[in-house]
């Protein structure tokens, strides 16, 4: 068995791990050794999930979510960026923001929720607007800490053969956060995820987060687990994404 | 705007170095001074973003009447119920996969399933398995903070110095022993690690599952008061949960100080 790579043998131990669970709990299901209704099994799943693709539901509520996702992680890369270079380079700013930065980090931003329905209405705005707070601190914090990593020496270089202010920020601090402002996305794009699905479940009649509790309340459990499944494999793509951004980044700076 | 980076850095000033607290805390007095004024005054309406004193008054009001004493308790004992067995299974669990190559190879999509997906997306099929009341909140915590606890100690265990274990060996320890004297304490910092993630992926869980569908809890009261459009209210409960999030991270830094004095000392 040494002839296997390592690699090897983990693909197929891997497969054979997801493969062994779908097939026990579809003999589970089908033998009533678990209760079908609430349960379901991998079969029904995929009947469900052949009808919501073939009604078009599923893509409309991809759709939904992916839109709402990107317009608010774009948002939250763009302004957190911003925000979190003029944080790193004033200490003036830096200080006054801490405290706001620190507490929207630490606070379950999940409790907050209510007010945003109160101010921004049921629907696409609200669900941007959690997506957005929930995303952008981690790319703040993680962009001023790709500042102040920055190397003064490189700065007083640029300024000395008279690079002014926009060429630091353009030639030396952005290109020298970069890695960390990446390390903060993949943490963003989790969160991004857990704010579509909040938003969603909680104050929106559309997409896949609803439609997780839309089913779930209607005991369609296959049609949950489809929905679920979806879901996951959104996560796991997007962190996959940056997984190879960041080696590729790692090969670039060496 | 002055450059901070770059800019030589001259010996600190007492004055320097008081400016961090001082810039900070007046940051903050500004915005509830601004905040005040602007919902005690109604030039936005007070009961779309209320205002501090509003909040604090709630706050004593809320206390006194025994409402948030008793939803409290009520998420802190689900908490509980949930998360110290999610410690237990998961840092054993962990440690069965560090020390099986193949039970983690076996696992690892699974967990890494787990791990990148959004806890909350489960709530509504957890309630559906386990009900509206206590249990779906418990089960929530557990499947929430075990995933990160599992894989950290795993990480953990993997990456304790073969030194350490060599060392207890040759001082005649058995299988037994080399598990608590030297992989434990050496994958401490990792399993710690896991165990405070694992603690703010269940508050959030924990307080969704609540709001979702519960009888009793702090998500209950938060769902209940955005029903009736209360922002004062929802104001205290947010201050609620920051509270209890960070006696948790506080709770678990002594723990980790208690468990590991040797790692204080750097």
């Amino acid at each position: 068995m040494r002839s296997l790579s390592d690699k090897t043998e983990r693909f197929l131990l891997g497969t054979l791990g997801v493969v062994a669970l779908f097939v026990f709990w579809e003999y589970a299901a089908n033998h009533n050794i678990i209760n079908v209704a609430v349960t379901t099994s991998p079969s029904r799943i995929v009947v469900a999930f052949v009808a919501q693709w073939q009604s078009g539901d599923l893509l409309g509520d991809l759709r939904v979510s992916l839109g709402e996702f990107a317009v608010g992680f774009l948002l939250s890369l763009v302004i957190g960026v911003a925000l979190g270079i003029a944080m790193g380079m004033s200490r003036m700013v830096e200080y006054a923001t801490d405290p706001f930065i620190w507490f929207l980090y630490s606070a379950p931003l999940i409790a907050l929720y209510p007010l945003i329905v109160v101010w921004l209405g049921f629907g696409y705005t609200t669900v941007v607007a959690v997506t957005f707070l929930l995303t952008v601190v981690s790319i703040i914090v993680n962009t001023m800490a790709g500042v102040h990593s920055v190397e003064p020496v490189l700065v007083r270089a640029v300024q000395a053969f008279g690079g002014n202010y926009r060429a630091v920020v353009t030639k030396v601090i952005l290109p020298a956060s970069v890695p960390l402002i990446v390390a903060g996305v993949r943490i963003g794009l989790g969160r991004a995820l857990l704010g579509v699905v909040l938003g969603e479940m909680f104050s929106s009649n559309a997409g896949l987060g609803f439609r997780v509790s839309y089913y779930a309340g209607r005991l369609r459990t296959a049609d949950v687990f489809v929905a679920l499944i979806v879901l996951i494999l959104i996560g796991l793509a997007t962190d996959q994404l940056c997984k190879q951004i960041e080696a590729r980044l790692q090969a670039w700076r060496a | 705007m002055t450059l901070a980076i770059g800019t030589t850095r001259r010996p600190a000033l007492s004055l320097r170095r008081a400016a961090r607290p001082v810039i900070g805390t007046a940051a903050v007095a500004s915005f509830l001074i601004l905040w005040q004024i602007v919902g005690a005054n109604e030039i936005i309406r007070s009961d779309l973003i209320s205002y501090p004193s509003e909040i604090a008054e709630t706050f004593v009001a809320m206390s006194l009447s025994g409402e948030l004493g008793r939803n409290v308790l009520a998420t802190l004992g689900e908490f509980v119920q949930g998360f110290i067995p999610a410690c237990l299974f998961g840092i054993a669990c962990g440690l069965a996969f560090a020390l099986s190559r193949r039970l983690r190879y076996l696992t690892a999509p699974l967990f890494a399933a787990l791990y990148s997906a959004p806890m909350i997306a489960f709530v509504p099929i957890i309630v559906v398995w386990f009900g509206v009341g206590r249990d779906s909140k418990i089960a929530m915590v557990f499947l929430a903070g075990v995933v990160p606890i599992i894989i950290n100690t795993a990480t953990g265990v993997n990456e304790v110095s073969e030194s350490w274990v060599r060392a207890v060996r040759a001082f005649g320890a058995g299988k037994w022993q080399i598990i608590t004297k030297a992989i434990l304490p050496g994958a401490l910092p990792a399993v710690m690690a896991g165990i405070r993630l694992g603690v703010g992926r269940a508050i959030v869980s924990l307080v969704a599952a609540e709001m979702y569908v519960s009888i009793l809890g702090i998500g209950r009261l938060i769902q209940v008061y955005s029903n009736s459009g209360r922002a004062a209210e929802i104001f205290v409960l947010v201050g609620v949960v920051s509270v209890f999030g960070l006696g948790c991270v506080m709770a678990l830094r002594s723990l980790e100080r208690y468990l590991a004095p040797w790692r204080a000392e750097r």
